[in-house]
């Protein structure tokens, strides 16, 4: 086996799954949490990429800004989306919520073919044609801010759960949510940064990934279930679980497109969470209820 | 439904003959070919949509990989007429058990989770089951479709136009319609719902909660596979995009917005969903906008879907002539996937 192929195939994997573990860790905390599937998450990632198209084009920023500003607002209209539905339904069945989410997953994916035009668009990026090689290993610095903004993002979210006031205030919901609410914590406010935080990264995700590749409004398809996979296979909850899923996948989807087949990538991609599944079927992570 | 329990002996076969005949002269009235095509299609939806209740309303678990069993069923049938010369006659039963084939592996992988994840894991699957479709080209001809797909034949008689079609997939909603109608007061049926309602307490009285779930989703997935071939059947050509997203969000909007668990609401969801539909042509993407607001509103302020308007409204007249009203603490057989 050529070495080279090898560990570019690997690269690339792990850049792919670093965007995957982006996306799932925002679905896995409101699912642990918040207990909601969210099936809109997806449409997140995908109004990331094209606020910072649009902001980017309309207003000449320059791309770190414009990827800055769509993750905020992005995250300001997932706490609006929490505050109109989701927080309402809270006490519902959880076929409710997952089937207002798909609402709203149809919603936000139509209503963006109305606005945004069902055209690819490509998001301009300083970084998408330089290219750094590291070894053998040739990756272009898009796809290394990629994976080094991920990581940032990542480390960032796992200090604030742990050490912060608020997020022991998340996982404390987590364990159980009247248990806290009568403890003092002000439960609305958990969901609100909980949706902020987890939109927040969707859009990250979507705005590092956009000038990889062509953008249309149907990409949250894609996302969330990319998303769903990596959290069902890591367990739902389980931020840890999310990371090694989410990474795994890149990986293996990489190989299985470089040495079987371009086409079948993402079909291989999906057996492997079945085989996971049939072995452990609550996923890699999962353990009793509570934020990991 | 709850049938004839209260008084509606003779009132409620009555009402069904009426509703079959009304639906028999249906393509009479239509008076032109596109009406009548908007009928097939209505009752096509309607065929699939009650397949698919069987899954939502009766055993309470939310699948998002029906479209995928609706497109196996689909080219099962087409590529045994088109490449085999299978008559097509031949060709509906086989894309039932394949379809069946599918659904029991899918369903022994996927029922070991319940609620979310199951919805998540049908929809992983039903993905790869479209990403196989799209990709193995030198057997379903990937995203270009299969084309010239011979129509559905019974001897002489050929389905080839709207009308005899029309009347082909009626009779194909009614034996299906009768099937869950029978299932529900079977002692399978009671299962499904002692399911639905309790599955550890199910459990407890000898129920195989595992076995039950799978024979519902099988039979569900049989049902959907053989509509899928009348539809390629009937349209002649098909393209990946039936096992799509937009397909099984479709499906999902037809039976919630009918009534999930109920026999009526599926088939009226569907000319709900076909007649919005169409009427919304000119509003493009804004049509989806339109269904997922229903979806939602639907979700969340009628839970029932809208044939529990005409419930509420037979109790309320019931209690003004002082009959007893349907009794709400006792366990019905509507209602399904909370």
């Amino acid at each position: 086996m050529d070495f080279t192929v090898f560990a570019q195939q690997i690269a690339n994997g792990l850049v792919n799954g670093m965007a995957y573990v982006l996306i799932a860790t925002g679905l896995t905390l409101v699912f642990g949490v918040l207990r909601i599937v969210n099936f809109a998450h997806g449409e997140f990632y995908m109004l990331g990429a094209y606020i910072t198209y649009f902001v980017g084009t309309l207003f000449g920023l320059d791309y770190i800004a414009a990827a800055a500003i769509s993750a905020v607002v992005v995250a300001g209209l997932g706490v609006a989306a929490n505050k109109l539905i989701f927080w309402p339904l809270r006490r519902d069945h959880e076929f409710t919520i997952l089937l207002s989410s798909l609402g709203l997953a149809l919603l936000i994916a139509n209503g963006g073919e109305l606005l945004f035009g069902a055209d690819p668009k490509y998001v301009e990026s300083p970084f998408a044609d330089e290219v750094l090689e590291i070894g053998t290993v040739t990756l272009t610095q898009q796809r290394v801010l990629v994976f080094a903004a991920a990581v940032v993002a990542l480390i960032a979210v796992y200090l604030f759960i742990r050490y912060s006031r608020f997020g022991k205030m998340m996982r404390a919901t987590a364990q159980n949510p009247d248990g806290a609410a009568l403890t003092g914590i002000n439960i609305g406010l958990v969901h609100t940064y909980t949706f902020a935080l987890a939109c927040g990264l969707a859009a990250l995700s979507g705005a590092l990934v956009g000038p990889t590749v062509m953008i249309f409004p149907t990409i949250g398809n894609w996302a969330v279930l990319k998303g769903f996979i990596v959290v069902i296979m890591g367990g739902l909850g389980s931020v840890t679980g999310a990371l090694f899923a989410g990474l795994l996948l890149g990986v293996i989807e990489s190989l299985g497109g470089g040495y079987i087949s371009l086409g079948f990538m993402e079909a291989i991609g999906y057996a492997m969470i079945i085989a996971v599944l049939l072995w452990r079927p609550n996923g890699l992570f999962s353990t009793a209820r509570g934020l990991r | 439904m709850n049938t004839n329990s209260h008084g509606h002996s003779l009132g409620q076969p009555l009402a069904i003959a009426g509703g079959i005949a009304a639906l028999a002269v249906l393509p009479f009235l239509a008076g032109n070919a596109y009406l009548e095509h908007l009928l097939v299609l209505w009752m096509l939806y309607a065929l699939l949509a009650l397949s698919l209740n069987i899954v939502i309303g009766y055993l309470g678990e939310l699948t998002f990989g029906h479209a995928a069993f609706v497109g196996v069923g689909a080219y099962t049938s087409a590529i045994l007429s088109t490449q085999l010369g299978l008559p097509p006659l031949l060709g509906l039963p086989l894309a039932g058990l394949v379809a069946a084939g599918f659904g029991l592996v899918i369903g022994y992988a996927a029922l070991r989770v319940v609620g979310p994840q199951f919805a998540i894991l049908t929809l992983g699957f039903g993905a790869i089951l479209f990403t196989i479709t799209n990709h193995w080209v030198d057997l379903t001809r990937g995203p270009m479709g299969i084309t010239d797909i011979p129509p559905m034949a019974i001897g002489p008689l050929a389905f080839d136009s709207a009308r005899p079609t029309y009347y082909l997939v009626l009779a194909l909603v009614l034996a299906t319609a009768y099937l869950c109608h029978a299932l529900v007061g079977s002692r399978t049926g009671r299962a499904f719902l002692a399911v639905r309602e309790n599955a550890p307490l199910a459990a407890s009285l000898g129920i195989n909660v595992f076995h039950t779930k799978l024979m519902g989703f099988v039979a569900a997935t049989a049902i959907a596979g053989i509509g899928g071939a009348i539809y390629a059947h009937y349209i002649r050509v098909i393209t990946p995009d039936i096992m799509g997203v937009h397909n099984v969000a479709a499906l999902i909007i037809v039976v919630i917005i009918g009534g999930r668990g109920t026999i009526l609401g599926p088939i009226l969801g569907a000319l709900v969903y076909i007649g919005l539909l169409e009427s919304l042509r000119v509003a493009g993407p804004l049509r989806m906008v339109i269904f997922a607001a229903l979806l939602t509103g639907t979700v969340v302020f009628l839970p029932g879907g809208l044939i529990s308007l005409w419930q509420r409204w037979r109790n309320a007249h019931k209690s003004e002539n002082n009959l007893p009203a349907t009794p709400t603490g006792l366990p019905s057989t509507e209602g399904g996937a909370k």
